[in-house]
């Protein structure tokens, strides 16, 4: 007997586990098996542009690479289709690369992000612009120069915009019809959009909400701002540009433009603003209006599709979303955001940010140019799902299977309102827009919230714009 | 005796009177060595993406860092800033008021569910209902706030649409500040209830019939018999559930994130919310590290206080 603690069969027996688990590992390790490695691309010296997923399915991505791969056979290209909800979710998303130290080198930036991009991660486009001025000639003469302007930052262009969406109104041609009211004209006014909900109301159930909108910082309070002549933000331009507005446009365009925005001085308290939101609580007093939930407006197609939304705002990227609804060409339309003070309408725009950390940076500029292109975009576009930069990709051919009939409104609500722009965003941005959003929900619980809401709106956005990013 | 691994209260050490403890044998060694092989991976686990994280955000809390530039040092700024934080100060006191009415309402609803299961009923009955009460919890909590979102719809919504039937008007339950939090808290409950109801019915299986058949015979019938007999024998079993359930309900995130994003307001934030929008929306990774180790401290005390309140009112056969 042995002070041992294993018997001989016992360490047999352990001995047999031991050899049996290393069998298994070392089959599991020697397996053919998928890494981070077996990535198309990863470590390879692509070009890795990151895009919001949901919006660039499996054939925009082919198309892509395909027409990039024709183009630049030397470069080799990776799309990365980031998947997420919104834009800031998006960003965020991105962020987390860079933190990561995989950063891309090309990432798809709405207006949301333009300033956040420019500010502590882009490249200004400048240099190449000038260097391939002959061959962009024809796109700044395709693009209107508001969506140029808006991707500016102090003085230098950092993107060139592919899409756009304006904040128009939508309106189900089948309410219309019940409520026997008329298309709405070009220059119709607040109070004939509120008489326009009344008798939209007065012919339907109580299943019906006239005005249905969604609080977000696009497409939310902010046109309504807009048309009341003042914004969440106080706006200026910022000095500078000159060297892109004289060798692209013409006088007339050249106009009043700058080196991009600058968004400064929260006004959540002044009177206009406090004007529109007292407007939009008397208009859900009314039940003429929906109070508005958070998120993207996914819901929204459904109910306007069944006729039981009458009016909401929405841009290009509907007109393909309502095809896909089931919506036929006649059963909705649009038209401008009505007037009130002014008709200045907002809008956001996208397109490719060049980040500082690219080891790529003139092949990224080549697939800038590239993503530009109006072949490019042809086929990118195909289905609707958003509003061409271009101008002259918006065609009766293009809208005539889908409508809507008034499809010019789309780009005309940069042609005949120059003064249209972009929806406040400066670097600050997802603060700004927590804040919009938390505190419009408050303001628009009656008539007296309105004030006091807008007051903490106020001093929330004092704190974040006071605030380095 | 319950298999429950609640920790009976130990006699304080006599230590004056302590003899020093006798050497390990040899096979006892043998048996320590090979206990620590197996538990070597968890443990490795635990350190490497439990221990770890947590000290490297202690760590990130004294530091302002915006994933783009380096961070530099703010020593107890972060905290500071975070005690004068409104935004922060109300995600606390929305995650407490929501702890305390979920977690209240979701033991409830198991524990009556479970003795209305466990009483006379067919067993495939009693297997569909279990498995029916079971099944939200292996959903995603994402996808069910998504849909629970159109549901509460206040124009649109079927909940509204089943109201309006018996003549209740339309509530705005996702829009109001009076209704936001209760809409949370149904669908919160809804999904996580299924958890406990199970813990319940295995607690409830382990109750022996003969005390409740003595119960009965003494004349104890229906609420006092469950009263008297049922919980005290319950009380393992209820700890752990509310234990699983407090810990969970002060980490809730997805359900107010979907169904109302904090709103209105900020009638909806809770302090997970509150960290994920400051560390990547904002980009202030030190201030939502700050907020990040203050809920560690609050879920540490609560489950402390939790355990120590069980010595007076867990019963152990």
């Amino acid at each position: 007997m042995t002070d041992s603690h294993f018997s001989r069969r016992s360490l047999m027996r352990y001995g047999a586990y031991g050899a049996g688990a290393a069998a298994l590992a070392g089959t599991a390790a020697s397996w053919d098996r998928l890494t981070g490695a077996d990535i198309p691309g990863r470590d390879d010296g692509s070009l890795v542009v990151a895009t919001l997923g949901p919006a660039y399915g499996p054939e925009a991505i082919r198309t892509l690479t395909e027409g990039f791969k024709k183009l630049h056979p030397d470069i080799k290209l990776r799309i990365n289709a980031v998947q997420a909800t919104d834009w800031s979710d998006f960003f965020a998303k991105i962020l987390t690369q860079i933190a990561a130290g995989t950063a891309p080198d090309l990432v798809y930036v709405a207006t949301e992000g333009v300033q956040l991009f420019a500010q502590r991660l882009g490249v200004a486009l400048d240099k190449w612009v000038k260097r391939d001025a002959d061959e962009l000639r024809e796109y700044f003469a395709d693009v209107h120069p508001s969506l140029v302007e808006s991707m500016m930052y102090e003085g230098s262009l950092y993107q060139l915009p592919v899409e756009f969406n304006a904040a128009d109104i939508y309106l189900n041609s089948q309410v219309l019809k019940r409520a026997g009211a008329s298309f709405p004209a070009a220059d119709w006014t607040r109070d004939d959009f509120t008489t326009l909900l009344r008798d939209m109301k007065k012919s339907s159930g109580s299943q019906f909400t006239p005005y249905f909108w969604t609080n977000r910082l696009w497409g939310g309070v902010v046109p309504w701002l807009f048309a009341n002549g003042t914004n969440l933000l106080s706006e200026s331009k910022a000095p500078g540009g000159a060297w892109l507005w004289d060798s692209f446009y013409p006088a007339a365009d050249r106009q009043g433009r700058g080196g991009g925005y600058r968004w400064t001085t929260p006004q959540a308290t002044h009177e206009r603003v406090e004007e529109a939101y007292d407007y939009l609580a008397s208009l859900i007093q009314e039940d003429l209006c929906t109070r508005p939930e958070g998120g993207n407006g996914q819901n929204l197609i459904g109910v306007f599709s069944t006729g039981r939304v009458g009016v909401t705002p929405a841009g290009g990227f509907w007109a393909g979303g309502l095809n896909l609804a089931g919506m036929k060409n006649g059963s909705f339309d649009v038209q401008y955001f009505p007037r009130w003070r002014t008709q200045r309408m907002q809008f956001g725009a996208a397109g490719y940010a060049l980040l500082r950390t690219s080891k790529l940076q003139d092949e990224a500029w080549e697939f800038i140019k590239f993503a530009s292109r109006r072949d490019t975009l042809m086929r990118l576009f195909e289905t609707n799902q958003t509003t061409p930069a271009r101008r002259s990709m918006l065609t009766a051919d293009r809208y005539r299977e889908m409508g809507p009939n008034h499809w010019q409104v789309f780009y005309d609500t940069l042609d005949k309102f120059p003064d249209t722009g972009p929806i406040p965003a400066p670097p600050q941005v997802a603060e700004v827009e927590q804040v919009l959003l938390k505190h419009t929900g408050t303001a628009l619980a009656s008539r007296r919230s309105v004030a006091p809401a807008l007051r903490r709106m106020q001093s929330d956005l004092e704190k974040a714009m006071e605030r380095d990013v | 005796m319950t298999n429950t691994q609640i920790p009976a209260v130990r006699p304080k050490r006599q230590v004056a009177e302590a003899a020093p403890a006798p050497r390990p044998s040899a096979r006892e060694r043998g048996t320590r060595l090979l206990a620590a092989l197996f538990l070597a991976p968890t443990i490795v686990g635990i350190v490497i993406f439990t221990v770890v994280p947590i000290v490297g955000s202690v760590v990130l809390s004294l530091f302002h860092w915006n994933v783009i530039d380096s961070p530099t040092f703010a020593g107890a700024d972060n905290y500071r800033e975070m005690v004068t934080d409104s935004t922060v100060l109300v995600s606390f006191r929305n995650t407490l008021v929501f702890m305390v009415l979920a977690v209240a309402l979701q033991l409830f609803i198991a524990l009556t569910l479970a003795l209305a299961v466990n009483g006379r009923m067919p067993v495939w009955l009693r297997s569909v209902f279990r498995s029916a009460f079971f099944f939200p919890l292996i959903l995603s909590a994402a996808s069910i706030s998504v849909v629970m979102k159109y549901l509460f719809n206040q124009d649109f919504g079927v909940v509204n649409w089943l109201l309006g039937l018996i003549g209740i008007a339309p509530v705005p339950w996702l829009t109001s500040e009076n209704s936001a939090m209760a809409a949370v808290i149904l669908v919160y409950v809804w999904q996580q209830f299924g958890f406990s109801f199970l813990l319940f019915v295995g607690g409830l299986n382990n109750i022996p019939k003969e005390i409740h058949e003595a119960a009965s015979l003494d004349g104890a019938t229906g609420l006092r018999k469950h009263l008297t007999v049922t919980l005290p024998l319950l009380s393992p079993t209820l700890l752990v559930a509310s234990v699983v359930g407090i810990i969970n309900a002060l980490q809730v995130f997805e359900q107010p994130y979907v169904l109302t994003n904090g709103g209105p307001g900020d009638s909806t934030r809770t302090v997970v919310m509150v960290i994920y929008e400051t560390a990547f929306e904002q980009l202030r990774f030190g201030e939502a590290s700050a907020v990040g180790v203050l809920l560690f401290v609050l879920v540490m005390a609560v489950t402390a206080l939790q355990f120590r309140l069980s010595r007076r009112f867990v019963h152990y056969q």
